[in-house]
């Protein structure tokens, strides 16, 4: 069942993922009625492009780190801005074989999230084209809940 | 590495010509000191190296492949190529950008695997040598490029349209859905190319080659494979290539009027937008181009959503008579 208090946001390392953050607190500041989890995506390195088990781990863990500290600096500014700490969770997720968008969309599901919110970065048509876009792929395969997407 | 008189013998009848030494070899990891007549041996199988491939780009500058080697089997005479482990990393410039790629044995061995039997991709199988190198064996194909194939057919372009145009998309088509099947696989092919498109002349099919080309894209992880796909197509419909450049000296006043919209984000002087050039070119078959342009506000993710659209598309083609179709 979609909650439309449940509210997910993405979080990475990128300042469009700050950005969005710093939005939602602007927005939900103060409010006790939502709840909303913070969800950050790991994507191992591929193991053709780092063959070596030690050097792909050690990899990963950087990410990891990386990614653990976004949370909980994005954690930090909601429950500054006044959102009870209590409703604000955070989550890691490897990807496994998923793109970031699907493992968004899927732990959405999963959670019955009214509302996700991505951040959108400045990219050119090109580097679409080629790289493709978290929030694009959010936003072509929303179906039955909201997503903001912070520009 | 040893001398091995014991195999000059037939080394030399399958090399047909004489040999000044046979030498056999079960570790291939420094491929560079490998000459012809030496016999490659993994896993109880020996294999006369008859020389080196060549490969450029479309044609052009032709350079030595020196860890892909044409070979025949010494058990049964078979013509066999023989792409020894080379790890390569390197920066590949597409456009205005430089993308990482590495050369990946192991994903070429997985896909041979996947795609066992499957006539739309090159065919092979994996012999690790003494020192545990995969080496992929695979089988020859007699016949050239798609860009050579297309080029053979010397007429006027509005005849190829009314003759050809609906036989050779219907083939693409094949090897699309191919390539779909791998991504549904998880794989990639990693160098989409008009020229890793190969035309069997022996079973008329057309087939991928080359697989171990891999890049990490997580977000968009079939991205590169679809903008070759798009080039392809773009390359098939017009029977070459159609460059803003080539334009503005063959029609200048149809150079004016496009805008940067028309052409590819990528390849900034390529036409995508076919149909301002050949007028004749159905829009649904334009549309499908148009999702490879600046233009368009989405572009396809998946070959699926690509394949749904070109199918339908190629009903509004000329049908040619059966004699006619290639």
């Amino acid at each position: 069942m979609i909650l439309w208090n449940r509210i997910l946001a993405a979080v990475d390392d990128k300042e469009a993922s700050q950005q969005a953050v710093r939005y939602l607190a602007g927005v939900l500041g103060g409010s006790d009625t939502c709840r909303v989890l913070l969800l950050a995506v790991l994507q191992r390195p591929l193991a053709d492009a780092v063959p070596d088990p030690a050097q792909r781990k050690a990899v990963t863990e950087e990410k990891r780190r990386h990614l653990a500290e976004s949370l909980a600096a994005a954690r930090q500014e909601l429950v500054a801005a006044g959102i009870p700490a209590a409703n604000v969770e955070v989550h890691l997720e490897v990807a496994g074989g998923r793109t970031v968008g699907e493992t968004i969309l899927a732990r959405q599901a999963q959670g019955g999230y009214g509302t996700v919110v991505v951040g959108r970065r400045n990219l050119t048509k090109a580097e679409e084209f080629l790289f493709g876009s978290v929030s694009s792929d959010v936003v072509h395969r929303a179906s039955n809940f909201s997503v903001w997407v912070v520009a | 590495m040893r001398e091995a008189p014991e195999l000059q013998e037939r080394a030399q009848e399958l090399a047909g010509r004489p040999l000044g030494r046979v030498r056999l070899v079960t570790d291939t990891t420094e491929f560079m000191a490998l000459e012809p007549g030496d016999v490659v041996e993994m896993e109880g199988q020996r294999f006369v190296l008859l020389g080196t491939e060549f490969e450029g780009r479309f044609g052009l500058d032709e350079q030595p492949k020196h860890w892909v080697k044409r070979a025949r089997d010494l058990a049964d005479g078979s013509a066999r190529i023989l792409k020894l482990v080379f790890h390569e990393e390197f920066v590949l410039p597409i456009g205005q950008f430089k993308i990482r790629c590495f050369r990946s044995p192991a994903k070429e061995a997985r896909i041979l695997e996947l795609v066992r039997g499957h006539p739309h991709f090159m065919q092979g199988r994996t012999l690790y040598d003494a020192a545990g190198n995969p080496v992929r064996v695979l089988e020859r194909i007699r016949g050239g490029p798609l860009d050579q194939h297309l080029s053979d057919m010397e007429m006027e372009h509005e005849q190829y349209y009314q003759r050809h145009l609906r036989g050779v998309l219907e083939r693409l088509v094949q090897v699309f859905e191919a390539l779909a099947y791998l991504h549904r696989q998880g794989e990639r092919h990693g160098d989409v190319r008009r020229d890793h498109v190969f035309v069997d002349n022996d079973s008329g099919t057309w087939r991928w080659i080359d697989f171990d080309y891999n890049f990490d894209f997580r977000e968009n992880p079939y991205g590169l494979d679809l903008f070759g796909l798009g080039n392809i197509l773009a390359y098939a419909v017009a029977r070459g290539e159609v460059t803003f450049y080539w334009l503005k000296r063959q029609r200048p006043e149809l150079a004016a009027g496009l805008s940067a919209d028309d052409f590819s984000p990528i390849i900034k002087n390529r036409l995508m937008n076919l149909g301002k050039f050949f007028p004749y070119l159905p829009p649904r078959l334009n549309n499908v181009l148009l999702h490879f342009s600046t233009g368009s506000r989405l572009f396809y993710q998946r070959v699926e959503e690509l394949l749904e659209e070109l199918g339908p598309a190629l009903e509004d083609l000329p049908r040619p008579a059966p004699e006619e179709a290639s």
